[in-house]
């Protein structure tokens, strides 16, 4: 059984919700990468995202993490030599790569899709390849359960959903504003209809993205979401920390502790 | 994988799930609209009343008898705006008029796409924001002068090399979360499906034009088409009617910068591999990472990284040729043109000037060209001065 699902399986019989963080792979380095990762012991899945040139589905927090990673050298090869390092100490958490299509397209699929497998990478997010892209990617990932891929959906999905849900697996990622990462959340009505809509279709656990900071900001939906995702603000977190990472183990117990008694 | 989106393996929409909807409507509305009489009609009443089509097929004698073919000039530098950019602008805002749209949203480089929208969006009376790298800003302060003349607000971008690119990446996640009341309108032919088809035709009047022009001034079709190539807007418009036209040969002038054996070009076609940017799959200049290159002319409208997805199929497929000039080629042509036939062209169409210079050597004299001469050089006056007083350029 993939890795993600495992995981979630259990934090549902566990009647427990998921904490979700992302981090740019190589801010400020891979070393310190490495440790941001192993200091959140309570995390359950933990978003690794491949700096790329041109991060279009980025707002301006990750678009910047993402630029300072690449000048201080940060790789698509350096990322899997840390995934294999993780893995080896025995890191055994849930690690998802969250990156841009050209980044697979520029390894070669069946190339990237085996080192992914080989490096323990549990599941792909991919913000610029929508449903009716995904056919070489999930080619490439058909027959092997190691690494798995993470649809996307978002408000104006519409009738989108149910097509790109039918097959989806690990956890469906919602994004709760328009469509860029770290904008201010904006939690009205249709929102909360939107992921009633989704959660009503969905057989995977539905995890709530974009905009998120405390776990308070999830409590008007937190009947309905399985987990929620934090990314600019866990960036900020620890840029405006100097990457303590005590931080982010605080951060990370904080907000875990919080979603399971709101 | 929507098979329309595609020319051969190149096009796709590759865009965050929260614009495929908005690409869906945007693709029912442009298929609707271009079968609509109605439409079509007033497309050509703006084209002909306020760009002021048709453009002359000038047969540019001088050069002619230099290099011994006849050489046609197809004018687009004549454009109100003074280039074709305006032609898009015009088909794209009246699409987003008829689909109730408020705002208009557009990336610029050099600011001619962004003065064009500008100006559309003053004509019809909707709110313009354009998109544009700090550097572009600050080299093409008069381009930016305009579209704030003409009501538009434009936006400094801020991010990776502060240039085209950069502004494109801005202007489709403002796009990705204003899109309900906001039209996208991309001058180039990149971007996601139904975009490339819709610059397509709305540039193909170009040839349109350029094809009944030459039909009546030789009585046969020419024997070589040619425009230079950024993200290809202008290329794909000139072609456009003569692809069917085995006959004629198609040739599209990549920007070589300072030699493609440099760092410094923008030649995705002769050096990138494919890849997809800016929600489509062509020829881009990246590294092994599949990061993006910066490119490199000192034509700002050339200075691409990548090219768009119709241009790769017609390279692969070898119907059109794409060959580079480089920087120096383009001036010295871009002199040539001015000293001999009065006519001072925009450094983008001065590539395609230069290459037809080389073409010209193995033609005859009963045989004909069509160079499309996109733009008008005005706006290039300062760039022209620093690079013949020996200072380098800005771009």
């Amino acid at each position: 059984m993939n890795r993600i699902e495992s995981h979630l399986k259990k934090l549902k019989d566990n009647n427990e919700k998921a904490f979700i963080t992302y981090i740019t792979a190589g801010l400020p380095d891979m070393d310190i990468t490495a440790g941001i990762i192993k200091a959140q012991e309570k995390t359950d899945i933990i978003e690794l995202g491949i700096p790329f040139s041109d991060p279009i589905a980025d707002g301006p927090v990750i678009q910047q993490a993402s630029y300072e990673a690449i000048l201080n050298g940060a790789t698509l090869n350096k990322t899997f030599e840390l995934m294999k390092k993780l893995r080896a100490e025995g890191v055994d958490k849930p690690i998802v790569f969250m990156l841009y299509y050209n980044t697979i397209a520029g390894c070669g699929t069946d190339k990237f899709v085996k080192r992914c497998r080989e490096a323990g990478v549990d599941g792909l997010i991919v913000p610029d390849l929508p449903y009716e892209e995904q056919g070489e990617l999930k080619e490439a990932l058909k027959g092997d359960d190691t690494t798995i891929l993470i649809q996307l959906v978002s408000p104006i999905s519409g009738d989108r959903i149910p097509m790109i849900l039918k097959d989806a697996r690990g956890f469906v990622y919602c994004v709760s504003s328009m469509g860029v990462t770290g904008q201010a959340a904006d939690f009205h009505k249709e929102v909360m209809d939107y992921l009633t809509y989704v959660k009503e279709q969905s057989d995977i656990p539905v995890m709530m993205g974009f905009g998120i900071r405390t776990a308070q900001d999830v409590k008007p939906m937190k009947d309905i979401i399985d987990g929620a995702i934090v990314g600019s603000h866990f960036i900020t977190l620890m840029k405006e920390s100097g990457y303590d990472l005590k931080v982010a183990g605080q951060y990370s117990y904080e907000f875990k502790e919080q979603l399971n008694r709101l | 994988m929507n098979e329309k989106a595609y020319y051969g393996q190149y096009g796709g929409q590759f865009v965050s799930e929260s614009l495929m909807n908005t690409l869906d409507e945007i693709d029912k509305a442009f298929e609707e609209a271009i079968r609509d009489p109605e439409f079509i009609k007033e497309y050509h009443y703006y084209l002909k009343q306020y760009v002021g089509r048709e453009t002359p097929l000038y047969l540019a004698e001088r050069l002619s008898k230099k290099y011994g073919t006849k050489i046609y000039l197809k004018r687009e530098d004549l454009n109100h705006t003074g280039a074709h950019k305006i032609n898009n602008v015009i088909g794209q805002i009246l699409l987003a008029k008829r689909m109730g749209k408020k705002k208009i949203i557009a990336e610029t480089g050099a600011g001619q796409h962004g003065v064009a929208t500008a100006t559309g969006c003053a004509l019809f009376d909707m709110e313009c924001t354009v998109f544009m790298g700090k550097e572009d800003v600050k080299r093409q302060a008069l381009n930016v002068m305009r579209m704030e003349m003409l009501g538009a607000k434009v936006v400094s971008v801020e991010s990776g090399s502060n240039t085209l690119k950069d502004a494109t990446n801005e202007a489709i996640r403002t796009w990705a979360k204003t899109a309900e009341d906001t039209f996208y309108i991309i001058g180039s032919a990149i971007g996601p499906y139904p975009y490339p088809k819709m610059v397509k035709e709305f540039q193909a009047v170009i040839s349109r034009e350029a094809k009944k022009q030459h039909m009546e001034a030789e009585g046969k079709l020419p024997d070589v088409v040619m425009a230079c190539v950024g993200g290809g807007s202008n290329s794909i418009g000139m072609f456009a009617d003569f692809i069917d036209e085995p006959e004629v040969e198609l040739i599209g002038i990549e920007a070589a910068g300072k030699g493609v054996d440099t760092e410094e070009h923008a030649a995705s076609m002769s050096k990138g591999k494919p890849g997809v940017l800016h929600g489509t799959r062509s020829y881009l200049l990246q590294d092994e990472d599949g990061n993006i290159k910066l490119a490199h002319s000192i034509s700002a409208g050339l200075d691409y990284p990548g090219v768009g997805p119709e241009h790769a199929y017609l390279h692969d497929t070898g119907r059109a040729k794409y060959v580079p000039i480089t920087d120096s080629e383009a001036m010295d042509a871009l002199m040539e043109l001015t000293q001999t036939e009065g006519i001072i062209p925009a450094i983008e169409s001065a590539h395609a000037v230069a290459y037809a210079f080389k073409k010209a050597k193995e033609m005859t004299p009963d045989q004909s060209m069509i160079i499309c001469l996109s733009g008008r050089g005005d706006k290039d006056v300062n760039t022209i001065s620093d690079y013949l007083a020996g200072k380098g350029y800005l771009n």
